[in-house]
């Protein structure tokens, strides 16, 4: 299911003294199996893009096509397109609102008027993949659930929807480094594992660059810059002009290749960089 | 998707208008009378010469016209209800009947009364919306605060009651936004909001309000502690930073009130009521 956005334009409070316009001419399209980072400083326009690939906003100019339907043609069926492009919201609260765990989950599968024993399957399923033990959470209130764990509760609300294409909006922010890293086992394995196409929006560099194979960075409702991930963090001082922190692993290798070192690669995350540094410093002992 | 965008009830609309500024207190006495005028108010040319003066307060405000009506669009359904309510059920000894259906008569009497029901909620709903518009949330506390201050008398915590108001006021909009995104995240999940009938669309409400409430509540507590973090204890030892002043413009404003109040209590005296 490929998205394809063309010349897209969008303003909040459109026709009012408040009209803010928040997306400028975007064009882009996003391919089968890819894993898509879109990053850029908050009111940039990430969330306002994404929710215009699953028909929660329709453009005010310039079209998005997804699996070949415009999502603005009054034909186009768009419950269905909204459960093939599954979304994930910034704040969980938001999202959930059964009484359990198991309830909200089966949410999804219900609006598709799937029978009791396919949607208990379902549920099990998604509740595993996001690493939610059955048996301890179907029936746990949703408001007793830590942070981490309403997120992945809202994740697999998301999966059991059994979408193609998932985008995930800012899900790690305000969490606690462990839930952190939680999360993205979880969105890489997803990736991975059931070739889902990812949408990953963060303002966060260091989950862009371990994460993510491409790379779409916003500012100001513009395309700032577009394309696989080693390209855009060797462009660290345009970056750093729109207010983007760039990853701490490139900001070590910049320094190191500041004073002289020579790299063979650019790593993106620790293990890289560890083995990266180590290769170079025994090259350059050899070279004594 | 986006419910904000005909939320007129509780926006400020920045300006430097006549309307814009005048004293806090001079616009509500105004809102008062004109609110006054319209509960007493029977006769189609009054309603008029009210919709003019307020047309025309619009106008010089600077509000986009299109802008200002829009406010009403979601209370469409409502207003056409009550019209037809008041068509079939209302009647006098004297009133004719225009049509029948069923046990159901509708009688001339109906008919104006449905409409001045209806045009009385129109201008009430549309001097507030202009007071709101043209006043920032805090002058409109100042204001309000001054006026009821005579009760502090009579021991009514005059101070924290307007607070309590205008933050209502304020969370129209808070909810309206919130209300947007969990409609947003269950259409996200295969709700279809505009599909079924009317009773499968009022089934899909409720799932909506829980989360709702529930963010309120929150708000409302995270509210509560900001407020108390910034030492805020309401009561009557508050002083203000900026005094309110009566100016040139006010007395400007009061005239052309008495004078726009002389004018509606003559047409009421002069013109029959249809009803």
């Amino acid at each position: 299911m490929p998205i394809t956005v063309k010349d897209l334009c969008f303003s909040y409070q459109k026709g009012t003294p408040f009209e803010k316009k928040v997306l400028h001419n975007i064009s882009l399209t996003i391919d089968d199996g890819e894993f898509v980072g879109i990053i850029g400083p908050t009111q940039s326009g990430k969330t306002t893009l994404a929710q215009h690939f699953n028909a929660l906003l329709m453009p005010h100019g310039g079209s998005v096509t997804v699996n070949g339907y415009l999502t603005s043609d009054p034909q186009a069926d768009l419950v269905d397109l909204r459960l093939k492009v599954g979304y994930v919201f910034q704040n969980p609260d938001y999202q959930l609102f059964a009484q359990t765990v198991g309830e909200d989950i089966a949410f999804g599968p219900q609006n598709q008027k799937l029978n009791k024993e396919e949607i208990k399957e379902r549920v099990a399923a998604v509740m595993a993949q996001v690493g939610l033990d059955y048996d301890t959470f179907n029936q746990r209130d949703i408001y007793a659930l830590s942070g981490g764990q309403k997120r992945r509760a809202a994740i697999a609300g998301v999966l059991a929807c059994k979408p193609e294409i998932l985008i995930l909006d800012d899900v790690t922010a305000g969490l606690d480094p462990r839930g952190r890293e939680e999360i993205m086992t979880v969105i890489r394995d997803l990736h991975q594992k059931q070739k889902i196409t990812i949408i990953f929006i963060s303002n966060s560099m260091d989950e862009a660059a371990e994460l993510a194979e491409r790379v779409i960075v916003i500012d100001q409702g513009r395309i700032f810059l577009d394309g696989a991930v080693r390209e855009i963090f060797k462009q660290s001082a345009q970056l750093r002009s729109i207010g983007l922190e760039i990853p701490e692993v490139i900001s070590v290798i910049e320094m190191l290749q500041k004073r002289g070192c020579v790299l063979p690669t650019i790593p993106l995350n620790l293990a890289e960089a560890i083995d990266c540094i180590a290769t170079a410093y025994r090259e350059r002992e050899e070279n004594r | 998707m986006e419910l904000t965008k005909n939320i007129t009830l509780g926006v400020y609309l920045p300006g430097k208008s006549f309307i814009h500024r005048l004293d806090p207190r001079t616009k509500i006495i105004a809102s008062g009378i004109i609110i006054s005028l319209l509960l007493i108010i029977r006769s189609y040319p009054a309603y008029g010469v009210v919709f003019l003066f307020v047309a025309a307060a619009v106008l010089i405000a600077g509000i986009p016209a299109g802008y200002a009506f829009s406010g009403f669009k979601p209370m469409l359904p409502v207003l056409i209800f009550m019209w037809i309510f008041q068509l079939f059920l209302y009647s006098s000894s004297d009133a004719k009947t225009l049509f029948s259906w069923w046990i159901f008569s509708a009688t001339d009497a109906g008919f104006h009364m449905g409409a001045l029901v209806t045009l009385r909620v129109i201008f009430l709903f549309g001097v507030t919306t202009l007071l709101t518009l043209t006043t920032s949330m805090v002058s409109l506390t100042d204001g309000l605060e001054s006026l009821l201050s005579p009760l502090k008398a009579i021991g009514l915590p005059t101070q924290e009651l307007v607070m309590t108001m205008v933050i209502a006021l304020r969370f129209v909009l808070i909810l309206a936004e919130e209300l947007d995104k969990i409609i947003k995240a269950q259409m996200a999940r295969g709700v279809a909001f505009d599909r079924g009938n009317f009773i499968q669309k009022t089934k899909k409400i409720f799932p909506v309000f829980l989360p709702l409430f529930i963010s309120a509540f929150k708000r409302a507590e995270e509210l509560i502690i900001a407020m108390e973090a910034r030492s805020y204890t309401g009561g009557r030892h508050r002083t203000k930073m900026k005094t309110l002043h009566l100016g040139r413009v006010d007395l400007e404003a009061g005239l052309i009130m008495i004078a726009f109040t002389a004018l509606i209590i003559y047409l009421i005296l002069i013109t029959v009521p249809p009803i």
